[in-house]
């Protein structure tokens, strides 16, 4: 009886060893995988080899078995010790190659086993079991090397364990509880080996850690095993209890069918059979749905919450909302440990960091256009899984994997999923793990991605949104300078009717003082005209500057649609200072007009050459301005300088401030229309320089050029035709 | 010695400078509009107008018009709160035969030297 015992479950080893093995050989990805197969497949030639011994039927025919059962025996310990290894990205390279060295040798000792010296000879064990005896040196050595080796690795596993993020650790809890009860079971073959009858309980623990590795590998999806797996399981289980039933009653209740039936026994065991046959279809079909249901379960319900908020997604109009509601969902169906979103800044012109959720540090805060891990999504479109790229990393070596790697590390990212729209990436997402543990399907990946594309959409929208707002704003404030333009006649008249009727009161006031005789009222009385007329004065010269703002304003908003006429530079000059006086603090800068009294004049018109000007002043001094508060320099004085030389048939104009300067990736985008870089308190519309260009080119035909070096200042070169006036 | 009749819509305008010009002896009337103006001018002939332009009614341009079909003689002085050149009021009223022109605000010297000025050269003519 222990031999059957014996028998069959070392049979049971072996097969459920090989299964086990054969899932890593299919669906296994990476190094740890194949580490963990080599040591399944050693344990399952020890299985193999135990059976054999079983099976033998004397002790030479025995000892061969158990050389056999050792070549497999042996390897376990380097190949777990390799397995934990991997696992756990330990350091001891040359250790395994050492501990490899060993295991080969006492591997080919044992199949060779020259004069046995190293497996020498058996004895029966409980009766029937021809168990090996251990003798001589050799054999007592190899076993302490393999329990050593064995132990480290324990050691090792559970250092690692506990360490580990609470992530992993449910999935390296499963396979250290069946590894420890593989081993402590298994460590009892070596008792009768030294004497100790006892029945090796290997044979019964072992098949019990291959069940657990098993469960662990598909609760977590250790291996990304598919459905395949559960219909074939679910297949083979069935009809094994369709076949497998009957077929066991023929066999063993023969004796007892024919003791009732006679000759006709064998029709119990075939409508059995029958009976199972034809439930068995329907009996598949309802276990396979209900499995299928519970492994899809979780994917399907969240695939779902996805799809609503694709939908949902196009929206919301705010570019902020949009990104947090999309972390939100992300984080909260997939039960995912952190999300965040990075998207294409064009200013700074790399990818900033614009939500995240889940980590209590902000993590890293953009990630330049010309890293590997952006050009890489761009060029493959396709998301990226950190475990993967780790492994591609670890297998070719590439300089290109090791990159991403550090890049996917940095951003603390399990999966990457680019949002792309056209071919340009827009932004991307980082996930970091599930919460479960579980590792990302394709499913959840191609999810994903249908995810980001609707988000590329409507990032996409928000982002038009926001801008059309903007310019909508910007648009509405241009009109009503406008309107106010045009309102400005009338307007002037008005105010021009109170300063004139101010000035007459006032006046006449003055003028009726100075008729009246004073010199017979009291000193009192005449200190107090004297005050009254001073004030009347005060009053007088006020008068007289409104007046002098209400021409400047007609002047600047006159329309300048009279087309062009012969102009000094002076008067354009004047006419902007006259108007940009009352915007800036003149006084605070130096204009120097750098030209001679007799220059030719220009062919302009000055309404809008006066605009032009007094949009280079205004800009000028807004830069003098951040350079005196940014840079605080002793001694600086902000200087505009205008310079003017005839050339040929053009005039030239220089205008040249010693402001801030503009940033060298600025500067290309100056003349497009509503660019700014004015602070919001002082915004501009950014519509001048854009306007300004469209006058000097298409209204005067001339040119416009600009040189800018960041802190040193600012230079506008204008070529005007000439009138060909002097 | 002289008339002066000052047409101004605002109150202000017509009474400090009525006051002003009677304290150097000059007979003045007001009045409020093109048609007050026309009104008085025909009972009581002034040497001298100043006509603001822009009223309401008839404007200043039409009112000269009607003076000067009254009484060549009477000299106009225009006034306007826009500026000269860039109207083509200012050639008209010329041609009309304004004697002068002048914008608001300007000082009450000014206003004194033209008003004076105007009134001799009736005398000289």
């Amino acid at each position: 009886m222990p031999l059957k015992i014996f028998s069959f479950s070392s049979l049971t080893l072996f097969i459920t060893c090989l299964i086990l093995s054969i899932l890593l050989i299919r669906f296994g990805k990476t190094r740890t995988h194949r580490a963990w197969l080599g040591f399944n497949l050693s344990v399952a030639i020890w299985g193999l080899g135990e059976f054999f011994v079983s099976k033998s039927y004397d002790s030479v025919s025995a000892l061969k078995a158990w050389q056999f059962a050792h070549a497999g025996g042996i390897f376990i310990a380097p190949t777990f010790f390799y397995f934990v290894y991997c696992l756990c990205e330990l350091k001891y390279k040359r250790i395994i190659f050492l501990i490899f060295l060993q295991g080969s040798f006492f591997v080919i000792l044992s199949i060779l086993n020259p004069g046995q010296i190293f497996l020498s000879q058996t004895y029966i064990l409980l009766d029937s079991i021809h168990y090996l005896k251990s003798k001589g040196i050799l054999y007592p050595l190899s076993l302490f090397l393999w329990i050593s080796i064995v132990f480290w690795g324990l050691i090792e596993f559970v250092i690692f364990y506990k360490r580990a993020a609470s992530v992993k650790k449910n999935q390296l809890l499963y396979l250290m509880i069946g590894v420890i009860i593989g081993f402590a079971g298994g460590i009892t073959y070596f008792f009768p080996m030294f004497g100790l009858r006892i029945m090796p309980l290997g044979n019964f623990t072992i098949p019990l850690y291959c069940l657990i590795a098993t469960y662990a590998i598909l609760r977590y999806r250790i291996l990304d095993i598919k459905i395949a797996i559960t219909r074939t399981g679910l297949f083979i289980a069935v009809y094994t209890l369709v076949l497998g039933f009957p077929f066991a009653i023929a066999v063993y209740t023969k004796n007892l069918l024919l003791g009732i039936f006679g000759t006709d026994w064998w029709m119990i065991p075939l409508i059995l059979m029958a009976i199972l046959a034809t439930a068995g279809p329907s009996l598949y079909i309802f276990l396979q749905r209900r499995a299928e249901n519970r492994l899809l379960r979780e994917q399907k319900r969240y695939q779902d919450t996805l799809k609503h908020a694709a939908i949902g997604m196009t929206r919301i109009r705010s570019l902020i909302k949009l990104l947090t509601m999309i972390t939100h969902i992300v984080t909260k169906t997939v039960r995912i440990s952190f999300a965040a979103i990075y998207l294409h800044d064009r200013q700074t012109n790399e990818y900033a960091l614009q939500v995240f959720r889940g980590k209590n540090q902000a993590p890293l805060a953009a990630l330049s256009l010309d890293s590997t891990l952006a050009k890489w999504l761009t060029d493959k479109r396709e998301p990226l899984i950190y475990e993967e790229v780790k492994r591609q990393m670890q297998d070719s070596g590439d300089n290109a994997f090791k990159a991403l790697e550090a890049n996917m590390r940095l951003l603390n990212a399990s999966v990457i999923i680019p949002i792309l729209l056209d071919h340009t990436l827009t932004g991307f997402v980082v996930l970091g793990d599930k919460l479960s543990g579980q590792i990302y399907t394709p499913d959840d990946l191609s999810v994903f991605q249908v995810l980001a594309s609707q988000a590329a959409l409507a990032i996409e929208n928000a982002q038009f949104y926001e801008e059309a707002k903007e310019m909508q704003a910007q648009i509405g404030q241009a009109e009503k300078m406008a309107t106010i333009g045009t309102m400005a006649d009338g307007l002037s008249h008005q105010i021009n009717n109170r300063f004139y009727a101010l000035s007459l009161i006032s006046g006449d006031s003055i003028d009726t003082i100075k008729m009246t005789d004073t010199t017979g009222c009291s000193p009192e009385v005449k200190a107090m005209i004297n005050q009254i007329y001073s004030a009347l004065e005060r009053i007088q010269a006020n008068v007289m500057q409104g007046g002098e703002v209400v021409k400047g304003i007609l002047k600047y908003t006159r329309k300048g649609d009279e087309g062009l006429e012969p102009l000094t530079i002076d008067q354009v000059l004047d006419g902007t200072i006259d108007m940009v006086q009352f915007k800036i603090k003149l006084s605070e800068i130096d204009i120097i007009r750098n030209y001679p009294q007799e220059i030719p004049k220009i062919k302009a018109n000055l309404v809008q050459m006066q605009e032009v000007f007094f949009n280079f002043i205004d800009n000028a001094y807004d830069a003098i301005v951040e350079r005196r508060t940014t840079l605080k320099e002793e001694g600086y004085r902000g200087s505009i300088t205008i310079t003017a030389t005839p050339k040929d048939n053009v005039m030239q104009i220089i205008v040249q401030d010693n402001g801030m300067g503009v940033k060298s990736e600025d500067i290309k985008k100056i003349f497009t229309p509503f660019f700014t870089t004015k602070a919001s308190s002082r915004k501009g519309t950014g519509l001048g320089l854009y306007v300004i260009r469209s006058i000097i080119l298409e209204t005067h035909k001339g040119t416009i050029n600009f040189h800018s070096e960041y802190r040193v200042g600012t230079r506008f070169i204008i070529e005007i035709p000439l009138s060909g006036q002097v | 010695m002289g008339k002066l009749l000052i047409v101004d819509d605002e109150i202000d305008v017509r009474e400090f400078a009525a006051n002003f010009f009677r304290k150097r002896k000059l007979e003045v009337a007001i009045a409020g509009s093109g048609e007050e103006a026309l009104e008085k001018i025909k009972q009581d002939k002034p040497d001298v107008v100043l006509l603001d332009i822009r009223m309401g009614g008839i404007n200043g341009i039409q009112t000269l018009e009607e003076i000067k079909k009254i009484d060549p003689g009477i000299q106009v002085i225009m006034v306007t709160g826009t500026k000269p050149e860039e109207n083509e009021a200012y050639h008209k009223c010329l041609e009309l035969g304004a004697a002068n022109y002048v914008h608001k605000p300007l000082k009450l010297e000014e206003l004194e030297q033209v008003v004076f000025n105007t009134l001799n050269k009736d005398k000289v003519a």
